[in-house]
């Protein structure tokens, strides 16, 4: 549709345009500011935050790093983030795989059930886990996180990696079946490597909603078993401390490095050549 | 030509999921109904003490009103930037949409803290004001602090389905009405807007789904008159120890939760026929 109307705006489509494009950035910088001034004022000292900061120190991150109560449980938090997106990546991968090659009864009730975890409320599956671990004595476990975030992770990677399986065309598999490939052969040799780019970006975002997640955790950690965001909540209800700032800056930096790595995965997997709508040949 | 996986590696593929799901999702959830019904035997002790809960029925109304109110602004929020995106070519949508995503990614404690450092007494807004020899606002420790912080959190997620429901528009019949000589106003408050209003509808229940379940964001920027429902969960759970209580709201919580998610998901269905 080529319209002559569409390439000279009038006045009046000049004005509505320009109106709602400074309500958008408007909306933007509601959500981009707050998170960007804690940034800067991070690097203000410990005497106290200011914005803009009067001075440029690292004295908030110096403190933070060498804190053995925030350090210990920044480890936690990696080492619970790390099992969890493994485990998660593991298990959500070959279900993804089922999910989209199999043709079963109920496949698409198993899907709903499967995704729940994400739409039911965090505070819910807490609870549950909670009464559960104390019964099972897994109370304060970082085994009992573990198993909690990898089944609070995995519908994540099965989304992402189900996008990934939909790019690659499913007559290659057929074609190595007829070659006489059985499953494990197809998986390893012809899925995983060209599903990389997916799985790859379904564990970035697993370690980082596992890293970040408070709630669940908030629930199951035990004074030793405590994660950065659980100490983090914990911390800003009874004393902000200037320390916060640094703390939240780090974590804005991991979001974004997670995130920018991810859309360079899944860029270089739309880039691959035996995608679904180039493949007939 | 389909590639069918054999059951038995179909099996094998699903196996783990479902043991993890069944293990740690649906049993600790049954385990759940059955706190919240159990008293020496079958008992609906819980749900009746909820029923004559003055602090249950205080905290239900402000849960209620929190997340219309934060919902109906996140959407209202959430329009422009929809409109702003289905305008731009898909290259610079692109971009455009990773500023959407990031506060996606974005921990919500880093945005709590975030507000705290703004709106407190002694933050950046406050003392801004007070150099202008403006009186000072108290946006922190009351309902508004909390529904900032729950709009903030509720743009992004708000942001997509208007999006998906505007981009599926036919873009002939706003050239149709531009030939006859309407302008864009009145095209956006004839066509466009009408036209979206299931798109805005399906963002709304999903706003409202999201934000029943606010824990962090009540404690953090809420006063005592702003405590939601996953705050009264946490209370029973962790400081009086009232299990079955605590089990017997959480039930309610869920329930809500899945009438509206079905709500939801009749909505996206029609979007999508109607697409």
């Amino acid at each position: 549709m080529n319209n002559q109307l569409d390439e000279i705006p009038g006045l009046a489509e000049r004005i509505y345009r320009g109106m709602s494009s400074v309500i958008a950035w408007a909306v933007y910088a509601f959500l981009f500011g707050p998170t960007i001034i804690v940034m800067l004022v991070s690097f203000s000292g410990a005497k106290g935050l200011s914005f803009p900061p009067s001075e440029f120190s690292l004295q908030l991150y110096r403190i933070f790093f060498n804190s053995p109560q925030w350090t210990g449980t920044l480890v936690q938090s990696a080492i619970v983030a790390i099992l969890s997106a493994t485990l998660a990546v593991s298990i959500g991968t070959l279900a993804a795989y089922a999910l989209s090659r199999a043709h079963f009864v109920g496949r698409d009730i198993l899907k709903a059930i499967l995704l729940a975890p994400i739409l039911i409320p965090s505070v819910v599956t807490a609870l549950g886990l909670y009464l559960y671990f104390s019964w099972l004595h897994l109370s304060g476990t970082t085994a009992g996180l573990v198993l909690a975030h990898s089944m609070y992770v995995t519908p994540f990677v099965i989304i992402t990696v189900s996008a990934g399986l939909q790019q690659i065309n499913p007559n290659l598999e057929a074609a190595a079946t007829v070659m006489g490939a059985g499953t494990a052969t197809i998986l390893h040799r012809l899925v995983l490597p060209l599903l990389a780019p997916s799985i790859l970006a379904g564990a970035l975002f697993a370690f980082l909603m596992s890293f970040d997640e408070v709630i669940i955790a908030w629930f199951l950690v035990g004074p030793s078993t405590k994660t950065l965001p659980v100490q983090m909540f914990s911390s800003i209800q009874w004393e902000i401390s200037p320390i916060l700032a640094a703390v939240s800056t780090l974590l804005s930096l991991l979001s974004l490095l997670i995130c920018l790595a991810a859309l360079a995965f899944r860029n270089a997997g739309g880039l691959t050549v035996l995608s679904k709508s180039s493949g007939t040949d | 030509m389909k590639a069918q996986l054999p059951p038995r590696s179909a099996i094998f593929c699903l196996a783990p999921i479902l043991a993890l799901m069944a293990l740690v999702f649906l049993f600790p959830i049954l385990l759940m109904f059955e706190t919240s019904l159990y008293r020496d035997g079958l008992s609906f002790d819980a749900y009746f003490a909820l029923l004559t809960s003055v602090l249950f029925r205080r905290v239900l109304l402000t849960t209620l009103q929190i997340a219309m109110l934060s919902s109906a602004l996140a959407v209202a929020l959430a329009y422009p930037v929809a409109a702003h995106l289905a305008r731009q070519p898909p290259q610079r949508r692109a971009l455009l949409l990773t500023l959407v995503l990031l506060p996606l990614w974005t921990s919500i404690l880093v945005k709590s803290y975030a507000f705290t450092v703004l709106l407190g007494h002694g933050g950046l807004l406050n003392e801004m004001l007070r150099a202008f020899g403006l009186p000072e606002v108290q946006l922190l420790f009351n309902r508004t602090g909390v529904v900032i912080g729950i709009i903030h959190y509720l743009i992004p997620f708000a942001v997509f389905p208007i999006l998906t429901n505007l981009l599926a528009q036919d873009q002939k019949l706003k050239h149709a009405a531009k030939v006859m000589g309407s302008g864009p106003f009145l095209i956006f408050a004839r066509i466009t807007f009408p036209l979206s209003l299931p798109g805005v509808l399906a963002s709304f229940v999903m706003a409202i789904v999201l934000s029943f379940g606010m824990l962090v964001t009540p404690a953090l920027l809420g006063g005592r008159q702003d405590i939601m429902i996953a705050n009264l969960i946490d209370f029973y759970t962790r400081e009086s120890l009232n299990w079955p209580m605590a089990s017997a709201i959480a039930v309610v919580l869920l329930i809500a939760s899945g009438l509206f998610i079905t709500v939801l998901s009749r909505l996206q269905q029609q979007t999508d026929a109607s697409a």
